[in-house]
This record gives structure tokens, sequence and C-alpha cells, in this order.
């Protein structure tokens, strides 16, 4: 059973998993020994810790690489053959959403929003807004591919658009929604969506889906920046009304 | 810790949940792959969620701690050149060593048509990296507002992207991505609040976010700026 693919596979990721802790534990080992000398236990704790979150990371990406990628390849040839076209819209909404549901730092940064507030901002609504807003984005972003639409069409106004509600927004929630914009954009994101993006753009006649399946990420990036504001904005519209 | 460990189950099988429901549902629907993949995918998603499971445990005992710590003792140390190093640092590191900032270089090169190589740009991308995670730092540390900032970065964003060539736009934006890790991403928000939590006086929401943000737009503008350079 075990092939050379595999051994491969298993090897490439230890070293992105190696290489992604690398540079934080230098700094902290930098720190810990000339500022912070945490006692024996705390020390421990950590690189526990630290070993479990690279194992993790590990499993995560390994369950990724042999298990999602083959079959985000079989829904893009699914979404390719399909009879009709807009079939591929409602296809990238129900799975942007469920992929950044399952998103691990999507995850961690809600759960420190809600730490961080004190509980005021609870992580399922930061969830719920991260995820719509990717959908959107896949469904915008799919709709695009189908009829050609060229990317800065899209993010240019979309940018726009954030530069207007951010001077609308509080500034609480300005924070989290650049935070939300960078976190959005993960391994699950990267296999799933893309692979539909590519399926999606490889039956649109003269169309190079390598060049059409890129920038889909940028609008995967942009959507949760502009659904975290509007989401802080519904709170304080609703925190108004009760006021009376 | 057995008890994290219990909590941390549930959590993982309710955030993978969605996403194998949909894929059996479409599996039985429009999908129709080889059961070979479908059991793949079943084993895949095995790992994915213990896999969830020990990252999430992983980042409450050990990244996140570890970030709030080198956070609170930069603050104490009142050394904003320290802060401003280590930010750098942070951004250049974890960006230089991602492995889809290569892939992404190699992208880069191609459709610069030979103008642009691939090695030099994975540094200069991260010391974009390292650079705008400075600036965001040193808006923690100063308290000016997030809003100029933002408005000031998203416009040079806009503006760069309507007059770079057409091919490296889209390229441009996906860097944007590429920045944030799953464990890094952890580390420097953890980081910011420790900073922000010692320095007091303010709010914690919206002066410890927005790094992770700021760090994103870093590679974009580089990547736009030499479009336009070359």
């Amino acid at each position: 059973m075990i092939d050379s693919g595999f051994l491969t596979d298993l090897a490439r990721t230890a070293k992105s998993v190696a290489l992604a802790i690398l540079p934080i534990v230098a700094v902290f080992v930098v720190f810990q020994l000339w500022l912070l000398k945490l006692p024996r236990a705390e020390l421990i704790r950590i690189a526990a810790g630290t070993v479990m979150a690279s194992l993790g990371l590990f499993l995560f990406l390994l369950g990724v690489s042999i298990g999602f990628m083959p079959f985000g390849r079989a829904i893009g040839v699914a979404v390719g053959s399909l009879s009709h076209q807009w079939l591929v819209v409602p296809f990238g909404l129900v799975l942007g959403f469920v992929t950044t549901w399952g998103e691990p730092a999507v995850r961690i940064l809600a759960d420190q929003v809600e730490e961080a507030s004190g509980g005021s901002i609870r992580q399922r609504l930061v969830m719920i807004a991260i995820c719509t807003g990717v959908a959107v984005a896949m469904g915008l972003g799919l709709f695009r591919i189908s009829h050609g639409i060229p990317l800065v069409w899209l993010l240019a106004p979309g940018y726009a658009l954030v530069i207007v509600t951010l001077w609308l927004s509080e500034k609480e929630f300005v924070s989290i929604a650049v935070d939300a914009g960078g976190v959005a954009t993960g391994p699950l994101a990267n296999t799933f969506l893309l692979a539909l993006a590519l399926g999606a753009s490889s039956v649109v006649p003269g169309q190079d889906p390598l060049v059409h399946g890129l920038g889909l990420v940028a609008l995967i990036a942009l959507a949760p920046i502009l659904s975290v504001m509007t989401l802080g904005l519904l709170i304080r519209w609703k925190a108004r009304r009760k006021k009376p | 810790m057995l008890a994290l460990l219990k909590e941390k189950l549930f959590e993982a099988l309710r955030a993978v949940a969605p996403l194998i429901v949909v894929v059996c549902v479409l599996q039985f629907t429009i999908v129709g792959a080889s059961t070979t993949v479908f059991l793949q995918f079943l084993a895949g998603s095995a790992l994915v969620t213990l896999g969830l499971l020990l990252l999430s445990a992983g980042v409450d005992l050990g990244l996140l701690p570890m970030g709030r710590f080198i956070g609170a003792a930069m603050a104490q140390k009142h050394s904003l050149m320290l802060m401003l190093v280590v930010a750098f640092a942070l951004g250049f590191a974890t960006t230089a060593a991602e492995p889809d900032v290569i892939v992404l270089a190699g992208q880069a090169e191609a459709a610069a048509q030979g103008t642009l190589s691939a090695q030099p740009l994975v540094y200069i991308i991260a010391t974009g990296v390292g650079l705008f995670v400075s600036v965001a730092m040193l808006r923690v540390v100063w308290g000016y507002s997030m809003a100029w900032q933002l408005t000031a970065v998203y416009s040079m964003m806009i503006v760069l992207s309507l007059l770079a060539p057409s091919a490296l736009a889209p390229l441009a934006y996906d860097a944007g991505s590429v920045t944030t890790g799953v464990l890094s991403g952890p580390a420097v928000l953890a980081l910011a609040l420790g900073v922000s939590a010692v320095l007091g006086g303010r709010s914690s929401i919206a002066d410890g976010f927005g790094l992770l943000g700021m760090a994103s737009a870093g590679p974009i503008i580089v990547l736009l700026l030499l479009g336009l350079l070359r």
C-alpha cells in the first residue's frame, strides 16, 4: 500500500510544518534566555503544547493532501460537466461556507475575539460572519470566472467599499475584520475552493484555468473584511433600536 | 488536560462535520467519484479531525502563551526598537519559510516574463511583510488611528492595482494569503494582544488585532510596486 508518492507527501508535509514552527520557537528561545526566564514547569507545558500543535498540523495537512485533494479535483471535474453553468454558483456558496467553518486559523481568531472582548462578541457570530463572507466571495468568484470579468473590476471597488465602511464602523470591528481577511485563506480553502474554481474555469472556452483560478484567493481574503465590519454595524444598529 | 482534549474533540468534530456532510451529499448526487477517492476522503477526514484536535489543544497550551509572554516581555522593556525588530523578524522569517511563497515567486517569475527572478523575490516579499508588521506594531504602541492606516494602505493597493501590468494583479493579491500560516497566525495574534495588554489604557481589541491583516497587505503592495518599477 505504501508507495513512494505517499512517503514524499509525508516528508514534504513534515518539512513545511517544521519550517513554519521554527521562526516562532527561535524568537521564544531568545526571549526565554534573555528576558523571560520562565520556570521549568511552564516551559514544559509550552514545549508540550508546541509539539502537540505541530503534530496536529502535520496530521491535518496530511489528511488534506491524501484525502481532500483528490476529492476536490473530482468536484472540479463534476462542476466542469454540469449541464447548467449557473449551478456552479450555489456550489460555491455552500462549499465556501463549510470549508471556512473547518479552517483552523479562523476558529482560533474567533476564539481570541471572544476572549479579548470578555465574551461580549461571541465566537459563533464572528465565525458566521467570516464564513458568510467567504461564501459570497466564492459565489462572486465563480460568477466572475463564467463571465470572464477582470479581477480588478471586483477588487478595486471592493477595497474602496472597505475604506468607506471602516470609517462608519467601530474601531474594534475594524481591527478584527482586517485580521479575518488574513486568516480566511487556509489549507482547506486552497484545496477545495481552488479545485472548484479550476473546474469551473476549465469549461469556459478560451480561458486559461491557471490565470482565472488565480485571484479567487484574493476575493476570499477581501470578503470577510467587509462581512465582519457589517456584523459590527448590525450589532450597533440592534443595540440602538433597543434603547428608546 | 483530559478535559481539555475532550472539549477540543467535540470542537474538532463540530468544525469538520458540515464539510463532511456536504461532501457526502455531493458524492451521492452530482460528483460520484470512484469508491477509492471517496474512501480516501473519509480516511483523510479522520486524520483532519485528529489533527485539528491536537492543533487546537497545542495552540492553547503552547503557541498562545508563547506569543503572549513574548509580547508582554517586550512591552515591559519599553523599547520601541526591540518591538519593531521582533515584529520585522517574525514577519520576515515566517514568510520566507512558507512553502507557498516559493511556489508563488515561481509563478511571478513566469508572469513577469523573466524580468523578475524567483529567489530574490522570496526575500523581497518577506521584507515587505516584515516592514508591514513593524508598521502595524508601531500603531499598537503609539495608538494612532487604525482607520487612517488602513485607508492609506488600501488606497495605495487600489491605485497600484489599476496601474500595474494586468497579469501581475491577480498574482499580487493571491500573495496576500501566503503570509498567515496556521501556526504563525495565532502566535502573532497573541503577541500583539500581549503587547497591548501590558501597555494598557486602551481597548485591547482595537489595538491587539489588525497585525495579521497588515501582514497580508505587505506582499500585495510590494509585488504591485515591483511590477510598476521594473
